[in-house]
């Protein structure tokens, strides 16, 4: 709809339109030519490296051209599981992030009490303070073998002591691990939108006779699209480049490519390799998020 | 005019408080231990972490280098962010899809590699700001504009640019009508924008890793190199001292807000 | 594993400096490796003239009393300044900048990683050169000076910290972890932690023929999963202590501390006697002025006085015969004489670190990664 209402500017600026178009880009040209000498030409490097002959400690670019290190990404079955994983725990755990913080940035946005908004706030900024290492051994308390949870089960008697649901040290743990660490992430990207959102809108859709139930889905939701959208891109970037909550949550043994290339690159012993795997995450998490942006746009009638 | 929100909703954002906290408040209590090592349940409770957080000039001075290192990569992040959203707002070119995605890029890759990528450049080209805090500042930005552009580019997306024009329409100067009218309407996405910039900054481990100065290490780094050696809670007591922290901003922030638009309706 | 390894020279990677940098990291001369030889010191004071010394050592609560009980007096009396930088890893960046280029005039290692890098190129010292020039070292026990490269001047011998709450009585011998009763109560560590590594020659000692027989290691390993595994040794503490894990490999101060803390648990020193150690190394092409701080440094790092505070401190025990074992580990019956230490060994970290692509590869399949 925003699409439209830039088609239909009226005529009448047409001129100033154009002038302003040139103008426009002073707004971008700053961060292009700093992502340009920060990000791509360094990291460009960095991937170039991959089509080098593995050696130990060499990190520079040389001209000997191979493409050894992608036969042997490909040719290695750990390698591609933990690609396949990868992209699925990013899909899983923006997907589980949404739906639990959809309810929550909701009530946030729509509490109008300004005490109680505040305290809302604080309780998910706060949520965010913790160092990464020490949240998840809070983590490891509650959902450990002899977390709270298996205990009030033992308690309960539901399980036997022996028998712990294995609740972390799995794909699992690091889901839950990856979630709640993005929930305040998703939260804050969707409380704006939803604030913005007009309630006559939904106000009208239930005088016309949709129950509020109908108008939440027919009228908010659609409206929170580009929220969601935004949202769920930051969270799956988070969760498919996260390093430490796959390795303490999963208990190293889910494998994901940030665990490889953090073997490959953080030790150093071999930079075009941990090269290689960073450039096959990248160009997957790329094909992802193009697929999600073609797909997300069309669903909610332009993103911007 | 108040949305009313449903029971179902409320019940499941209470659920979703409870999983978000629970942690957090485990740790909380752990810091608060008087005993010499991080456990659950806590042996007694006493600030002795908290006091040996406060005394501690190594913490101290990390703690304030981080936060001036986040204020500073807010700021440009904030900046640089929201005009690029803006402009990405703005325009129908072809391809821009393709340019929000490559500005979100830095994040999808693990910090270790931006940060190693950064560090061998800076040699590399002999800037001089390899291990500076210039050369630290830049990867956190890096790492923290694609947040902004994100939460920023949610709201104008959400809002409706014809308020701006009709303002325009009605012969404001564009600045005006940006400041007046878009401005407002936006201002809790780069309001949220700018808190990520910061916390992305403030909790960066892996991008600081390679591009961290002597003498002056970023929090997240001496904690880290900290637990390595020393099994106690004051990691947990940085946390604490944090969420006091954020509180208390969070508070004085509304505080001042409301003065301001105390005077502001003052005046009119 | 058909591989050829290629260990860089130093030409080599000036090459590829060259090709990435446009001949800008060229510029600093050869020249130095001239005067490097000359530097000598003989354990006196002097003055520094205000210079600045690099150094890489670990951060945090580490920093903070090592500052205060050897580097701020160090600055005072040798007129110099302290230039700390903790962010871990050193490797990537010694070698990114170049031997000739040193990022630290004086760094603290783990020996995989000092290895690593002294196999990267000419970095460092040997341990003769500094020898010559550190007093102190001539109290250090032989296996001080087991890198080659550096010298060596705490160390905590490997242990299983374990609980003793669980059935199947004490802990005493290597295979024990193997038992069924610690079926996924086991912890060990990922693929980049030293810990994992000396366990690895461990296991391949007692199990094959020597430390080198990697076969008989693989094997042991994936017979003990289902293990839990760790990043952190701080981690695996909190692991024993919630009873996640029954059974870890360890190192004797960390783990007696909670043993102190009052966690019903014990440790067993493994019978090899092998050992995790800290080890400063000094660059050979630092400026003349750093390189004789740097052995000033390392002098009054091995100096007795540092080192018994440093025990009492981090309950790690000193490679010099010089000086005392703290209280804390003296109760338990830890000695510093000749005797007591006989057995000590470093693993052989060269063949280690020219096997570690392999070893990680296989630990991965094992691991599930």
């Amino acid at each position: 709809m925003t699409e439209a209402a830039t088609t239909q500017a009226p005529p009448r600026l047409g001129r100033l339109g154009l002038q302003q178009s040139h103008f426009k880009w002073l707004l971008v040209v700053p961060l292009i030519i700093f992502f340009v000498i920060f990000f791509v030409i360094p990291v460009g490097l960095i991937f170039a490296t991959s089509f080098n002959p593995p050696a130990i400690g060499q990190v520079s670019v040389t001209a000997e051209f191979t493409l050894e290190n992608y036969l042997r990404f490909f040719s290695r079955s750990n390698y591609l599981m933990a690609a396949g994983r990868s992209v699925l725990l990013g899909v899983v755990v923006a997907a589980v992030t949404l739906v639990v913080a959809y309810p929550m940035a909701f009530v946030i946005a729509n509490t109008e009490h300004p005490g109680r908004n505040t305290a809302l706030l604080i309780l998910v900024l706060a949520a965010m303070q913790l160092d990464m290492v020490i949240r998840l051994y809070g983590m490891m308390v509650i959902l450990g073998d002899n977390g709270l949870i298996n205990q009030m089960l033992m308690g309960l008697g539901l399980i036997g002591p022996e028998d712990p649901v294995q609740l972390m040290y799995n794909f699992l743990g690091v889901v839950l691990g990856l979630v709640q660490f993005s929930l305040p992430f998703m939260i804050l990207t969707l409380m704006g939108v939803i604030r913005g959102i007009d309630p006559s809108l939904e106000e009208a859709a239930r005088s016309l006779g949709a129950s509020r139930r109908r108008a939440f889905f027919r009228v908010t939701l659609p409206m929170s699209m580009p929220g969601i959208l935004s949202g769920s891109l930051l969270v799956f970037a988070l969760s498919i480049s996260s390093y430490i909550v796959p390795a303490l949550m999963g208990g190293f043994r889910v494998g994901v490519l940030p665990i490889h290339i953090f073997q490959q690159v953080a030790e150093g012993a071999r930079f075009q390799f941990g090269a290689t795997i960073a450039a096959i995450l990248f160009l997957l998490s790329a094909g992802a998020v193009a697929i999600y942006l073609k797909v997300g746009t069309r669903r909610s009638g332009g993103l911007t | 005019m108040e949305r009313r929100i449903s029971l179902p909703m409320l019940i499941l954002a209470i659920a979703g408080f409870a999983y978000m906290l629970f942690p957090i408040f485990v740790v909380v209590l752990a810091g608060l231990t008087a005993g010499e090592f991080l456990t659950f349940p806590p042996e007694g409770l006493s600030l002795r972490w908290i006091a040996a957080f406060l005394q501690s000039e190594k913490y101290l001075s990390a703690f304030f280098f981080s936060f001036r290192l986040a204020l500073m990569t807010m700021v440009v992040a904030t900046v640089l962010g929201t005009a690029a959203a803006l402009f990405l707002s703005r325009t129908r070119m072809v391809g821009r899809n393709a340019m929000r995605a490559f500005f979100l890029s830095p994040v999808v890759l693990p910090g270790v590699v931006i940060g190693y990528s950064l560090f061998a450049f800076f040699i590399a080209t002999n800037m001089g700001i390899s291990r500076t805090i210039w050369g630290l500042w830049i990867g956190h930005i890096l790492y923290s504009t694609p947040y902004v552009i994100g939460t920023v580019g949610a709201a104008l997306a959400a809002y409706d640019v014809s308020l701006e024009e009709a303002a325009r329409s009605l012969g404001a100067s564009p600045w005006r009508a940006f400041r007046k009218v878009t401005l407002p309407n936006i201002g809790q996405g780069i309001q949220a924008g700018s808190i990520f910039a910061f916390i992305v900054s403030f909790g960066q481990f892996e991008v600081s890793l390679f591009l961290s100065a002597p003498n002056s290490e970023p929090l997240p780094i001496a904690m880290y190199n900290s637990l390595r050696y020393k099994f106690d809670p004051s990691a947990a007591a940085a946390g604490i001292f944090a969420i006091t922290l954020v509180t208390a901003s969070v508070l004085l922030t509304n505080r001042l807000v409301n003065i301001r638009r105390l005077l502001e309706r003052q005046q009119d | 594993m058909t591989r050829t390894r290629q260990t860089p020279t130093r030409r080599t990677l000036l090459k590829g400096g060259a090709a990435l940098g446009a001949a800008t990291i060229l510029p600093t001369p050869f020249i130095n490796h001239a005067w490097a030889q000359d530097v000598s010191y003989d354990g006196g004071v002097f003055d520094a003239e205000g210079a600045t010394l690099n150094v890489g050592e670990w951060g945090g609560g580490w920093e903070e009393f090592v500052r205060q009980a050897l580097t701020d007096d160090f600055e005072k009396d040798f007129n110099c300044t302290v230039n700390w930088d903790s962010s871990f890893p050193w490797f990537p960046k010694f070698v990114t900048q170049g031997a000739q280029n040193p990022v630290f005039d004086i760094c603290n290692w783990n020996l995989p990683n000092l290895t690593q890098t002294k196999q990267a190129g000419d970095f460092f010292l040997t341990v003769e050169e500094i020898r010559e020039n550190v007093p102190n070292a001539d109290n250090c026990w032989d296996f001080a000076f087991a890198s080659g490269a550096g010298v060596t001047w705490a160390y905590m011998p490997y242990v299983y910290a374990y609980r003793t709450d669980t059935e199947g009585g004490p802990v005493d011998n290597f295979r024990a972890f193997w038992e069924p009763r610690f079926s996924n109560k086991r912890g060990a560590y990922g693929t980049e932690n030293g810990l994992m590594h000396a366990f690895f020659m461990a296991t391949a000692k007692e199990f094959g023929e020597d430390q080198y027989d990697m076969q008989a290691a693989f094997q042991a390993l994936e017979d003990a999963m289902p293990m839990k595994i760790s990043e952190f040794t701080f981690n695996m503490l909190s692991l024993i202590e919630r009873g996640e894990v029954d059974i870890a490999v360890h190192i004797e101060g960390e783990a007696l501390s909670l043993k102190r803390k009052g966690v019903p648990m014990d440790v067993w020193l493994w019978d090899s006697r092998p050992i995790l150690t800290q080890t400063k190394t000094i660059s050979r092409y630092s400026d003349p002025v750093q390189k004789k701080l740097a052995f000033a440094l390392l002098n009054r790092t091995l100096s007795p006085e540092f080192l018994n505070a440093f025990g009492d401190e981090f309950l790690w025990r000193p490679t010099n015969s010089e000086a005392k074992i703290t209280d804390q580990l003296a109760e338990e019956g830890v000695e510093n004489t000749a005797d007591a230490v006989e057995a000590f060994w470093v693993p052989d970290w060269d063949f280690f670190v020219e096997n570690k692509l392999e070893i990680t590869d296989r630990l991965n399949q094992i691991f599930g990664l």
